[in-house]
């Protein structure tokens, strides 16, 4: 068995707990002595990875560019999900909100998830802002759920459809997962609603670790974390449970307009 | 199996992604080898945003958008490599546990839960056709106990007679619980490759409950109370019942244990008091020999592919003899019922032809047992060693 390896993730929903038991039960059975803790927040999270209290942070696109800038740019990030490459908010509209283009938008209101969730708040203003859209003349109606778990929970994006459905907002900012899941599911009136704009892609969450991260702690992980199979019954439950089909090596251009839009709001 | 074309194309007209598309666009995916390519029409402005990501989310992959000369697009998507379900036609060597309740000739998506089914091969379950030839068989047989049964012809017999007929009856019913039990204990554990063989037992298990059924409301039939219960017979079921292994329980219960059933039911009818017990008597013997045809094709097809097999349930039969060890005889209470059955009156010379007829019932069981092991694949040296062994019980 390696040498302990302590893990942080954000419990944004009970299912955390079954995916974390079980891919500690996994990364044993491998050989990697892998153990988790627990956080209520981000926040909390990555000040813990900093002060070198944990090994590793499961973390958010925002608690990522933290690590990142807090650590120089020498935290080391090991890897992420397929699903976290290539995201992409959605500005979806109300077809009777006579809203054909962005240049519609000001003068109606627009529905925005969290303000620190990435892709149901700070992306998408921040691309609707390099559009050339009047913010200052948009009419936000904010849904502030679940502060700290950084939009994990999706419940302010549920908000922001709603609130489209039920005619509250005429727009309205979620992230692409959210809006296909809903749609998938059977959840979404097309003849109500209809997606107006495509952000450009941004990267999602990461494994973050600070540079002191032995190379074998750094090296067991992966070699763990990369070995799981989506076609392993086993794996595939944790897979799901996780959102994800295939792990896969990290990389940090996905978050320059993340970082962009932190500079622009001085949000750091 | 559906041919894995290499392109399909559809129309999704103005259905949003959210709208039905994909019912249109996921089937077409399914027909597709991965990397194979679906080209959808589409006059949605929304599956334009929409597509591209739920493609990014089923890891398929979005190719491009050809803008159409009336105005639509044509969308190409490549079939990604996940979720592809794999044949399960071929029920050769070991069945694979991963494909649960899937019935055989499904498409299986891999990556599914590992079923606990133990009895995993082709050579542990009967020969499919057999076995579906006596499910049918038993389907078009299934008879009804309150219709087919003229109760209301029950004639008041004398007190020893009616009190043999309960016993006889007693006997029959507890020892067709055991037959009905043996076989559910297996159904759970049968890879579901070999449906065909949970269906049969399942015909046998409502057999069984029907023939408990007749034989109880034969016994109350008359006005007398059910006899009484052997050690001699719970020790032989409980043996029964106790076994861990298809094939020898298949052997026990059905080769030897209901084909001596068959010759009691035979002389049960052959000596009933009244025609209502004869008409049960005939009723459940019928279905008896398919349970006792089964049983043999099972074995037969077992010591086929297991030249080990033979011992094994040589062995089976002598351990369990071994639990009857100092048990001499048929137990006394359905001995005696049998003998009065025969004689149909306390007079002694009708006594003294009963106990006659009790002991041809012996030598014909004996005789019936050396033929159907014969059959189902034992030398006759085999067989005769067998025979011996076998519970006093009958069962
Ligand atoms: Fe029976
Ligand atoms: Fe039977």
């Amino acid at each position: 068995m390696s040498e302990s390896i302590l893990l942080g993730a954000v419990a944004y929903d009970p299912k955390v707990v079954t995916i974390w038991e079980g891919i500690r039960e996994y990364f044993r059975a491998e050989g990697v002595d892998l153990d988790f803790a627990l956080f209520s927040n981000y926040e909390r999270q990555v000040a813990t990875l900093l002060a070198g209290h944990i090994d590793i942070a499961w973390n958010t696109p925002l608690g990522h560019v933290r690590v990142q800038r807090r650590t120089e740019g020498r935290a080391r990030s090991l890897g992420m999900r397929d699903t976290d490459r290539d995201f992409h908010a959605k500005i979806v509209v109300r077809r009777d909100a006579g809203i054909r283009t962005l240049a519609d938008l000001p003068g109606k209101i627009l529905a925005v998830g969290s303000r620190d969730s990435t892709q149901a708040r700070i992306l998408p203003l921040h691309f609707l802002r390099k559009e050339g859209v009047a913010l200052d003349r948009v009419q936000l109606l904010p849904f502030d759920t679940d502060l700290g778990k950084h939009g994990d929970t999706g419940a302010s994006e549920l908000d922001v459809l709603r609130a489209l459905a039920d005619g509250r907002a005429h727009a309205g900012a979620v992230g692409d997962l959210v809006w296909i899941n809903e749609q998938s599911a059977g959840r979404i009136d097309p003849q109500l609603v209809d997606v107006l704009y495509t952000t450009p892609g941004f990267d999602h969450c990461m494994f973050d670790a600070l540079p002191s991260l032995s190379e074998a702690k750094v090296e067991a992980f992966q070699r763990a974390l990369f070995a799981m199979r989506w076609e392993e019954p086993a794996h595939r439950r944790l897979l799901e449970l996780e959102g994800l089909r295939e792990w896969m090596p990290p990389r940090e251009e996905g978050y320059d307009s993340l970082r962009r839009a932190l500079e622009e709001t001085a949000e750091w | 199996m559906v041919s894995r074309a290499g392109a399909v194309a559809i129309n999704g007209g103005d259905l949003a992604l959210g709208g039905g598309l994909l019912a249109l666009l996921r089937p077409a995916l399914d027909l597709l080898a991965p990397g194979g390519v679906v080209a959808l029409r589409s006059s949605s402005a929304g599956v334009r945003h929409d597509l591209p990501s739920w493609c990014r989310f089923e890891r398929h992959t979005y190719l491009e958008c050809e803008p159409q000369s009336d105005g639509s697009d044509l969308h190409l998507v490549g079939r990604g490599r996940f979720a592809v379900a794999y044949a399960t036609d071929a029920a050769t060597g070991e069945a694979d546990p991963h494909t649960g309740f899937a019935p055989l000739g499904a498409r299986v998506e891999r990556g599914g839960p590992r079923y606990p089914f133990t009895i995993n091969r082709r050579d542990s379950a009967p020969p499919p056709q057999t076995t579906r030839q006596l499910y049918d068989q038993a389907t078009l047989a299934q008879w009804d106990a309150a219709r087919d049964i003229p109760w209301d012809r029950v004639q008041p017999l004398s007190p020893i007679v009616e009190r043999a007929v309960g016993q006889v009856m007693t006997f029959l019913a507890e020892n067709e619980l055991s037959a009905l039990y043996v076989p559910s204990k297996f159904v759970a554990r049968l890879h579901p490759a070999y449906a065909e063989t949970a269906m049969f037992l399942a015909t046998q298990m409502m057999d069984e409950a029907r023939h408990i059924d007749v034989f109880l409301r034969r016994a109350r039939a008359g006005g007398g109370a059910l006899g009484v219960s052997s050690v001699t017979t719970s020790r032989s079921l409980l043996s029964l019942l106790e076994l861990e292994d298809f094939t020898e329980a298949a052997f026990l219960l059905s080769v030897l244990g209901e084909g001596t059933f068959l010759d009691l039911l035979r002389y049960i009818e052959r000596h009933a008091p009244d025609e209502v017990t004869a008409e049960i008597a005939r009723r459940t013997r019928a279905d008896e020999s398919r349970h006792v045809h089964f049983g043999v094709m099972h074995v037969r097809q077992a010591l086929g592919c297991d030249a080990a097999l033979a011992r094994r349930l040589e062995e089976t039969v002598r351990q369990r003899a071994a639990t009857l060890h100092g048990v001499s005889g048929v137990p006394a209470p359905i001995q005696d019922a049998l003998t009065i059955l025969a004689a149909g009156s306390d007079e002694p010379g009708a006594v003294a032809r009963g106990h006659e007829a009790f002991r041809e019932l012996l030598s014909d069981m004996h005789a019936g047992r050396l033929k159907r092991l014969v059959h189902a694949g034992f030398t006759p040296a085999q067989a005769q060693l067998l025979s011996e062994l076998h519970t006093p019980n009958f069962m």
